[in-house]
């Protein structure tokens, strides 16, 4: 009988669960994650701050809120507006935090922190990371980990000289979905045979830029003090050299990071074009194409990437890992994920049958080549993961991230060097649209 | 009307949600809107049940004894969503098809110290069909406040609104009880309006204590002063009789029931009818 799907539900009370489990507990994104537990049986408590309320903050916030052993002792915005209203927002849910305007503050101020989480404008994230690391704390930084290379290599090598860990957000990582279908479907299965191609997309639809409640505006010195131009500049620095790196960097770090988790290794080339066509007020491209050359043992395979921030296409997005026998389309969200099987692939009855795969409905049995059973139309299968994953989608890594420091035999899903080598094509996919030219990239030029 | 009205739209909750605002430059206004449809998308990935990383997704995994802790607006939408249960007799509630799918009504608990849902009992399949897109309402409103535009009219997939203050020398904005420019008209400001039928969406709502289809074949609209409040309200009253409803308004002065039956209107409630057109 097709397991329907493996849930926590399903966990518990049914048969087909100890096979389900331990598949699933291979799989995990955070081996050994509760070997933390204090002797009364509770994860020890860790003294986090926030540094960054802003809208990716607070996506992290929620998932902190639930991770057990998590004391938010803190948060940190230049915005009083940020940051007041969540101080506001907090204490009605009960969490006492403290509520300062920089990380010298902070660090200055809370001297019982293990890590702090920071979720500012790229820019800022090379010199908050390393202050914090050199003051003794574990850092879990969004991506991108800096706007420049530099940046980002020098938290790599403080990272280093510390000792201490540090986690870039891409949370995909530690994504249980992610994590299966690459360990178990691609490496173990080898679903979609020889890998040749990879195809991964984010469009948004035309928004007008950010604005703010006008009582709420910074003033200039104060805007000026932390490096930004003025007001508009400030909501909306992802479009602004020098603060972020556009949608390749803000949207594309994501799925191209997934390129070289999935495939393994770094491109040699890149070429790609874009512009600022549509949004004239802007500094980083509103479009970009992007094609990547990866030497896999088995051959090369190219990967395109697309960022639009003109068209949403439809919406959604998604990363697709396409192969002379299948093709696997991920995303985060499950609705869209799809695995598509060539006709001249093995049967998938056997992955079925070992869960790695559920299938819309059971296969027919093989006939006699000399018989045929005649009725009603037989639906084609449809397969899908039978990962359900019922978390937020960023507690999975946050949760690794904690994990680690109480453990030392945790490893971190995305420490700095690995996301210092994705990043690194990153930024040259944006200096190859600026040359209008392909950049061969070596391996050793993407190690920090 | 003195001031322009400038409108905005966009697709949330598998509806399109449109906001007005008057009497303010129009990029600012525009700007304002982005920030509240903004928070339409973020309630709608808390909220939704076709999300599988939403709220509501995870509290339908939850076994009982299970407690999830939510996010605030999650907790409180589930929190009125109680009180409005309460209220209604339980012709209003967010677990309306349990008896359709499951023998017994999933019982469940908000912690409020803790701000966890416990599941008590059954399979928690939340429906918010009724109260969502009021609750995102209300919320987006407080955003427009927030900015100081203060003159607004939210509106949800045409079957609730939310007003905020009158445009300039106006007595309020301009609202139609039913389709097509209907002839019943009022000035409404500062209050919400929903309405619940069968037309467009043929037989979809069911009392939540027997599982059967709702007894009322003619529209019902509700005027409160929150939109989660009429959402809920305007449903709960296909299903509630008239002797049901007109307890429940005594009980709640600042509910107003409107029912068109045979081309007659009537009004049920202490609340004060908005201006007629």
């Amino acid at each position: 009988m097709v397991k329907e799907s493996i849930t926590r539900r399903d966990f518990i009370g049914t048969t087909a669960v100890a096979g389900a489990g331990l598949l699933l507990a291979s799989c995990s994104p955070d081996a050994g994650s509760k070997t933390s537990a204090t002797k009364g049986g509770a994860l020890s408590k860790l003294n986090i701050a926030l540094i960054g309320c802003g809208a990716e903050g607070q996506v992290l916030l929620e998932s902190l809120l639930v991770i057990e052993g998590i004391h938010l002792v803190a948060i940190v915005d230049i915005w009083d507006y940020n940051r007041d209203s969540n101080v506001r927002r907090l204490k009605a849910q009960g969490v006492e935090v403290k509520g300062y305007e920089n990380y010298e503050d902070l660090l200055a101020h809370e001297k019982d922190l293990q890590a702090v989480i920071v979720a500012t404008p790229d820019f800022w994230h090379a010199p908050i990371t390393n202050a914090c690391l050199k003051a003794g704390l574990h850092v879990y930084c969004e991506k991108m980990m800096s706007n420049t290379i530099e940046g980002a290599r020098s938290m790599v090598q403080t990272m280093r000289a510390t000792g201490k860990l540090l986690q870039i957000g891409h949370q995909r990582r530690s994504n249980p979905r992610y994590v299966f279908a690459l360990n178990r479907l691609v490496r173990d299965a080898k679903i979609c045979g020889r890998l040749t191609a990879a195809n991964a997309q984010w469009n948004r639809a035309v928004t007008d830029d950010f604005g703010w409640p006008k009582k709420f505006t910074i003033s200039p010195e104060k805007l000026a003090q932390y490096g930004y131009k003025d007001m508009h500049q400030f909501r909306n620095w992802r479009w602004f050299k020098g603060l972020g790196g556009g949608p390749l960097s803000d949207l594309g770090a994501h799925q191209i990071d997934i390129f070289n988790w999935w495939f393994g290794v770094t491109p040699t080339s890149v070429m790609a074009s874009g512009g600022v066509d549509y949004y004239k007020n802007h500094e980083w491209y509103d479009n970009a194409m992007v094609v990547y050359e990866y030497p896999l043992p088995t051959g090369m395979a190219r990967a395109f990437y697309e960022v639009l921030t003109t068209t949403s296409a439809g919406g959604g997005y998604s990363e697709s890992f396409m192969g002379d026998e299948g093709t696997i389309k991920m995303s985060e969200n499950p609705n869209v994920t799809k695995l598509y099987r060539e006709d001249r692939a093995p049967a998938w009855d056997d992955l079925v049958a070992k869960n790695y795969l559920r299938a819309s409905a059971t296969a027919a049995p093989p006939s006699d080549a000399d018989k045929v059973d005649v009725r009603e139309t037989a639906p084609l299968l449809q397969y899908d993961i039978p990962v359900t994953f019922n978390k937020k989608i960023h507690q999975p890594h946050l949760e690794n991230f904690f994990n680690a420091i109480r453990d030392a035999k945790v490893k971190l899903n995305c420490p700095a060097d690995e996301a210092f080598s994705s990043e690194y094509v990153i930024h040259k996919a944006n200096e190859a649209i600026a040359a209008r030219k392909t950049i061969e990239i070596t391996a050793e030029e993407t190690k920090a | 009307m003195s001031d322009s009205i400038h409108v905005f739209n966009h697709n949330a909750m598998a509806t399109q949600f449109q906001v007005r605002i008057a009497g303010e430059e129009k990029t600012y206004a525009a700007q304002t809107a982005q920030a509240a449809f903004a928070l339409a998308d973020e309630l709608e990935s808390r909220l939704s049940r076709f999300r599988a990383n939403s709220e509501i997704s995870q509290i339908a995994q939850l076994l009982p004894g299970d407690k999830l802790r939510l996010s605030e607006p999650v907790f409180a939408c589930l929190r009125l969503a109680q009180r409005l249960e309460f209220a209604t007799r339980g012709a209003f509630s967010v677990t309306a098809s349990a008896l359709r799918n499951q023998p017994t009504k999933p019982l469940w608990a908000l912690v409020e110290n803790e701000f966890t849902l416990r599941c008590d009992s059954g399979r928690l399949e939340f429906d918010l069909g009724a109260i969502g897109k009021g609750f995102a309402l209300d919320r987006m409103a407080e955003v427009l406040r927030e900015w100081d535009c203060r003159a607004f009219l939210l509106v949800a997939g045409g079957s609730s609104i939310l007003a905020g203050d009158a445009p300039t020398e106006t007595l309020g904005w301009d609202c139609g009880l039913g389709e097509n420019n209907s002839a019943r008209r009022h000035w409404l400001a500062n209050g919400s309006l929903s309405g619940s039928g069968l037309a467009v969406k043929g037989e979809h709502i069911f009392d939540p204590r027997t599982g059967l289809a709702c007894s009322r074949r003619h529209r019902a609209w509700a005027l409160t002063t929150s939109a989660a409040e009429s959402d809920a309200l305007s449903t709960a009253c296909m299903i509630l009789d008239e002797t049901e409803i007109l307890d429940m308004l005594k009980r709640n002065d600042d509910w107003l029931v409107f029912l068109n039956e045979k081309n007659e209107w009537r009004h049920l409630g202490q609340r004060p009818v908005p201006p007629l057109i």
